[in-house]
């Protein structure tokens, strides 16, 4: 990355005063050597200044008594039922309390891919792994696995539906390994 | 002396009324600007600014000063400001209408110094590119902006990191930048 590409990915954060003063130092260097740069920064500026104009002066200023009765009014309302279970449930779900949410989740994922070791009893009789299409033609790919011999099989076959289909195309039955 | 905002809370939740109305007039302003900012509509802006403060209200006794009061109750204020700007994209017609009533209220002041934007076209691509970020890269933009507030506070109220903060910023200037190249 040259200088120019380094300025321009810290120029904003320059301006911001978001950089210390380490960092700062060689970007004001460069800016003050390198025209590109410089223009630039005016450029950035240009468009900050033109934001607050925009934003800041539209803002029609408010007048406090009035806004502050009419909050009044609706703090002396009850809440409606839909609005006390909302916030029920933005307690409850909402960020950050839904935090729980992943390591719940991933508890039970763990609990799932391990419920063998943990249930002996439950273990499948095959040691059939996985199935997965691998390409437009219906054939598969199968993966058996041997944990004695720590054996892998990779089988590549093809759909008993898809043989129709296929056969004109592909005519080369049989596993492949 | 005047109360800091941490022991007007704290009165606020032993049930003074009175801090609360404190509060409020303490930020009623600056919060009506950064949601009118990011909703570009002076009578959306003021309903989200009112629902700001009640349910300020309403959870200020779950409030323990982990953060910033002004942080706390940006983070409410911008959070219904992306849902009312997320409901706003979903209807056209309330965007055309959300764009008129900025440049009415832009053609209303132009005779005071905010008008310095002197090109129309220009306040209209900005208005217009402005309008075109999603509402968390309009929300970095207007609290920068306006509230001149740091990377880190941004990102307390956005619930977000510092680096995220960066990038937004970054990205919403390149694209501001990108669609006002002609004028600058």
């Amino acid at each position: 990355m040259n200088d120019c590409e380094r300025t321009n990915e810290l120029i904003g954060r320059w301006l911001d005063g978001e950089l210390s003063a380490g960092e700062s130092e060689p970007v004001r260097a460069h800016v003050a050597e390198c025209a590109d740069c410089r223009g630039a920064r005016q450029r950035l500026e240009k468009i900050e200044h033109a934001l607050n104009s925009v934003l800041v002066a539209e803002a029609p200023k408010i007048e406090f008594a009035p806004f502050w009765r009419e909050l009044e009014r609706r703090i002396e309302q009850k809440p409606s039922w839909h609005e006390t279970l909302r916030d029920w449930a933005q307690g409850w779900f909402g960020a950050p309390r839904a935090a729980w949410a992943v390591p719940a989740f991933i508890a039970v994922l763990l609990a799932v891919f391990s419920y063998e070791s943990y249930f002996p009893f439950w273990r499948s009789r095959n040691n059939f792994a996985t199935v997965e299409s691998i390409d437009a033609y219906g054939r598969s790919v199968a993966l058996l696995r041997e944990d004695e011999s720590k054996t892998t099989v990779i089988w590549l076959y093809q759909n008993q539906e898809g043989d129709d289909e296929a056969a004109e195309e592909t005519p080369q039955p049989g596993p492949a390994f | 002396m005047e109360l800091t905002d941490w022991e007007l809370v704290q009165k606020c939740q032993s049930g003074e009324m009175s801090a609360f109305q404190e509060l409020v007039s303490r930020y009623h302003q600056k919060v009506y600007t950064v949601i009118l900012g990011m909703l570009r509509n002076r009578e959306d802006a003021l309903e989200v600014a009112q629902e700001t403060f009640l349910r300020a209200y309403r959870k200020i006794g779950g409030f323990h000063g982990g953060s910033s009061f002004y942080t706390w109750l940006y983070r409410i204020g911008v959070n219904l400001a992306i849902d009312a700007q997320r409901r706003q994209k979903r209807n056209p017609l309330d965007f055309r209408e959300n764009m008129d009533s900025v440049l009415e209220a832009q053609d209303e002041v132009a005779r005071d110094p905010f008008a310095e934007v002197h090109d129309r076209e220009l306040r209209e691509n900005l208005v217009r590119a402005i309008n075109e970020l999603t509402p968390e890269h309009k929300a970095v933009i207007v609290l920068r902006t306006i509230e001149g507030l740091s990377y880190k506070d941004i990102g307390e109220i956005l619930g977000c990191s510092e680096g995220t903060v960066m990038s937004r910023l970054h990205y919403a200037r390149k694209k501001l930048h990108d669609k006002l190249s002609a004028f600058l």
